[in-house]
């Protein structure tokens, strides 16, 4: 199989931004916080490789069953990552509140349907039933992931729970990844595999992937801004009003008697 | 195009308008939250309910700092007198809920003033305490019993809350603060 220069280009780009970011992750100390998401990282460190290797030796339909099994795995640890993401912001302290957990659920389950009824619509060109489950996949994927990062935010926004800096950095570049995928894959899912609008389409979600990854590096390689610490002043007036409140809670609880 | 393509891209443009949406509203949600922590100012404002000041002022009146006909008018207020002066049960309500906004404004403050906190937790004690007396006043008005069993806690809930008020203007006159007037006329 011939791979253009373009690809090559691509290709390279991908595996060494993805290299230089599994370093950033591991020499920072980021894996520890997020083995999911270093996870992803290494996959698709192997992913690049197995695939040019693939691409180099093998058949053109051996590389497209190593592609829809790569894309596979990576639609999977995405969604893994997207649920560590959402670990960190609703239950910081290992604990999910109820009430999020079970909104949670519902926000997975109407993400999943609407996500379903987008990935059937489209009609097709004609084109192979591996290639077309492909693209449907990947739209499937991108929409998915879109709407669980909105319904994330509004949920977070609600329970009024913070982002850390890290997990907002990587939550921001893989939803703007998947809100650019969900165009891209909207475009592959009716355009003819072989015309050049399509490749354009495919390099334009290899762009943004680019952009992402390098953002990535960036944020996760400057650490996060320290915590500030509270002074000891109102340390002690928290203190106190802690007693007080739970004086209060006890007379009030004594009244209900 | 075929008509299945057409519908995608109108259920894609929809979805996508959606989303955004969404995204935008909770993000300018969110950036104004750590902009206003405890709300913004028209939106403080609107939350204090009316109440009639000067009526509070009778009944939380220290009879010493009167002048003599009405040091005597306080110390024959009845409770039935209290009770209407402060509008019912309705008052009350008003009451409690305006002592959360009291305590807001005065965080509000401490966004350009930290040194605020110490009458901020002051406040926000004074305003559990007005809550354990409304409690008590509650209770007593399920119990069935005479009104005149709670005009000690009702009492003491407004003197404490015409307390708050003039600590919070105090403040807001001290530090020379926008909004002075709208706030004399909402307490």
């Amino acid at each position: 199989m011939h791979l253009s220069r373009t690809v090559f280009a691509f290709w390279a780009a991908g595996l060494t931004g993805h290299i230089v970011l599994l370093v950033v992750l591991l020499t920072r100390h980021r894996a520890r916080t997020f083995p999911v998401f270093t996870t992803l990282i290494a996959a698709n460190i192997l992913n690049s490789i197995a695939l040019y290797e693939i691409a180099l030796r093998g058949s053109a339909h051996t590389y497209f069953i190593a592609y829809f099994a790569f894309a596979s795995l990576d639609l999977v640890l995405q969604l893994a990552v997207t649920y560590e993401l959402a670990r960190h912001v609703f239950c910081p302290t290992g604990t999910w509140a109820p009430d999020i957990r079970k909104g949670f659920l519902l926000l997975v389950l109407t993400s999943l349907a609407i996500a379903f009824v987008l990935a059937c619509l489209p009609s097709p060109p004609e084109k192979t039933i591996l290639r077309t489950l492909l693209d449907r996949g990947n739209l499937f994927s991108s929409a998915l992931q879109c709407e669980l990062f909105v319904g994330m935010i509004a949920f977070s926004s609600t329970a009024n729970l913070p982002w850390n800096t890290h997990v907002a950095r990587i939550a921001q570049g893989l939803g703007f990844y998947s809100l650019v995928g969900l165009i891209t894959e909207a475009g592959h899912n009716i355009l003819a595999g072989t015309s050049i609008a399509y490749q354009n389409v495919t390099y334009l979600r290899m762009s943004t992937y680019l952009l992402c990854a390098g953002y990535w590096i960036v944020m996760l390689w400057l650490p996060a801004p320290a915590p500030q610490e509270l002074p000891e002043e109102a340390q002690r007036q928290l203190f106190t009003l802690q007693r007080r409140v739970e004086y209060d809670l006890r007379k009030l609880r004594a009244l209900k008697r | 195009m075929t008509i299945r393509n057409l519908d995608f891209f109108g259920f894609l443009f929809v979805f996508l308008a959606v989303i955004l949406g969404i995204g935008t509203y909770y993000y300018l949600r969110n950036r104004r939250r750590q902009l206003y922590p405890y709300g913004n100012w028209d939106e403080l404002l609107k939350r204090l309910a009316p109440l009639d000041h000067q009526n509070l002022e009778r009944i939380a009146a220290d009879p010493t700092a009167l002048a003599a006909q009405d040091n005597h008018w306080v110390e024959t207020m009845s409770p039935e007198d209290i009770w209407r002066l402060l509008g019912g049960m309705r008052g009350i309500e008003v009451m409690e809920k305006n002592c959360s906004v009291l305590v807001d404004l005065v965080f509000y403050v401490q966004q350009w003033y930290p040194e605020a906190l110490l009458i901020a937790e002051q406040l926000r004690l004074n305003a559990r305490e007005v809550e354990w007396h409304i409690g008590r006043l509650k209770a007593t008005a399920k119990s069935g019993r005479p009104p005149a069993a709670a005009a000690e806690y009702l009492q003491q809930a407004v003197a404490i809350y015409f307390q708050m008020t003039r600590e919070v203007l105090a403040l807001y006159q001290q530090g020379n603060l926008p909004g002075l007037a709208d706030l004399q006329r909402a307490l």
